[in-house]
């Protein structure tokens, strides 16, 4: 697990974008530098409590969420968070997660 | 209004929850497309063009789907748009009957995936859930429409019952529907009481995966069954990628094109009789009904506890998907709109709605991040 989220920061416009893109959604710039959002505000959550073909599935929650920087993504919840909180962002893998800010 | 070029058959296979051995995707392709061209009356060796979407035919293409079911071509087109490919590839054929280059054109949709076939692909949507949604345990879409259906609420004010009412609705259509795999009356309290799937949303607020096919004929006019009038199309619009997954989810891709959709159509909103919306989810409904235009003044709620609830416009009047079944997201779609073509040629029996003339559809797809990226609509007309 790591720290902060990685988007891809537009060099000639300065644009962050999640996921990955292959031109910048607004100037199309095919320059890219990877930087980390830490933080975002809890928009909507949900509990996932039935999963398609899982018989043993414990439920899980997930966000979506408005980074800092302005990104929406959707983040796996490991606390019991609610809309409006502010939390610290990190990522397993490639998947993006969050927790209550100092937990 | 294309001049030449119109709908002139439709057919569809059994629906059914569970498969049996030897049924497959193609098997129910099949059985709609020999339904298809019997209502149609045209010889498979007439066939000109196909148009398919499924998931279920890699790693077979369509040619193989050609090659198997006899036919040889000048217009082959696979759609991978998802429940906006009904949409997509019936405006794919219209443009090319219009232009003469071949018809009649076959248009087919069908899945049988099962219930863990059927997993695998929401796990696997595209490279960003993989990477970035399915290791959440997300819920494939049914966690993804909870979140954009959360934020409906949130922003319209709507009650968990407000969505209930397309659920019930519809379920009182699929009566009339011998195909739709759940016919059996519901009520607000079932549907209130419904375990809870992916909070707001509810088992009845998720559609149901089943197996089937669906097929449509299109053709010249003239190559219609002379018993009974061509379904023209008025206008019709798609839009890929509206907004690069960066909005709210509560407007469509049909948001970029309402005006000048109803403008090329040369008819308003309230000119329609029958509408069928790509309802993969009662929230999604809604959003592409705003869309359009057809909710006053967007008042969303006061439109679900009234016109849907009183059913003062007919929608999705073959059950849709959330009662008749979802057969793959393609096959859904093609629903729609065969269920436009029965409504406005008199032939939707105990569901008719009477001196139907106007029909409009829609589709809605590609489930890409936080929504669907792909949507389409169409304006269908009672031949003369």
């Amino acid at each position: 697990m790591s720290e902060g989220v990685t988007i891809w920061r537009c060099m000639k416009c300065r644009t962050g974008v999640f996921p990955e893109p292959l031109l910048c959604p607004r100037c199309h710039s095919a320059q890219f530098a990877t930087d980390r959002v830490m933080e975002g505000v809890v928009e909507e959550i949900s509990v996932i409590r039935h999963m398609l073909g899982q018989g043993n599935w414990q439920p899980r929650r997930i966000a979506s969420v408005r980074t800092s920087d302005g990104q929406l993504m959707t983040v796996g919840l490991r606390d019991e968070s609610e809309p409006d909180a502010r939390i610290e962002l990190f990522q397993d893998g490639e998947a993006p997660f969050g927790r209550a800010k100092g937990t | 209004m294309f001049q030449n070029a119109a709908i002139i058959g439709v057919g569809q296979s059994a629906y059914t929850r569970r498969p049996e051995a030897g049924q497959t995707a193609l098997t129910f392709m099949r059985d709609a497309v020999v339904a298809a061209l019997k209502d149609a009356e045209v010889d498979a060796k007439d066939i000109q063009g196909m148009a398919v979407a499924s998931f279920s035919l890699a790693p077979d293409a369509a040619v193989d789907l050609a090659w198997k079911l006899g036919l040889s071509l000048r217009w082959l087109v696979q759609d991978t748009n998802g429940g906006s490919s009904a949409v997509s590839m019936l405006g794919h054929a219209l443009r090319t009957v219009e232009s003469d280059y071949a018809s009649p054109i076959l248009l087919i949709g069908g899945d049988a995936t099962g219930l863990a076939g059927y997993a695998k692909v929401a796990a696997n949507f595209n490279t960003v859930t993989q990477k970035h949604l399915a290791p959440l345990g997300h819920g494939g879409p049914n966690g993804v429409y909870a979140l954009v259906a959360a934020r409906q609420m949130k922003k319209y004010g709507l009650e968990k019952s407000d969505y209930g009412h397309i659920a019930v609705s519809q379920r009182k259509w699929a009566a009339g529907n011998p195909n739709a795999v759940y016919r059996t009356p519901m009520t607000m309290e079932e549907y209130l009481a419904a375990p809870m799937v992916a909070d707001p949303l509810s088992r009845y607020d998720c559609v149901p995966v089943i197996a089937g096919a669906q097929a449509i004929v299109v053709g010249r006019r003239e190559q219609a069954p002379k018993t009974r009038p061509a379904v023209r199309v008025r206008a019709i619009r798609h839009s890929f990628n509206y907004d690069h997954q960066q909005g709210d989810g509560l407007q469509t891709g049909i948001s970029t094109f309402a005006d000048e959709f109803w403008k090329m159509a040369g008819v308003k909103p309230s000119d329609i009789d029958v509408a069928s919306i790509y309802d993969d989810y009662p929230t999604m409904v809604l959003a592409q009904l705003n869309d359009l235009g057809m909710i006053p003044d967007n008042d969303i709620a006061t439109f679900c506890r009234t016109v849907i609830a009183e059913r003062r416009l007919p929608i999705n009047t073959w059950g849709g998907m959330l009662s008749a079944g979802q057969p793959g997201g393609h096959a859904g779609g093609m629903n729609g709109i065969s269920e436009a073509v029965l409504q406005l040629q008199g032939r939707a029996d105990a569901r008719q709605v009477k001196d139907a003339e106007r029909a409009v559809v829609t589709g809605y797809g590609m489930t890409m991040y936080r929504y669907g990226g792909t949507a389409g609509a169409a304006v269908l007309e009672r031949g003369a």
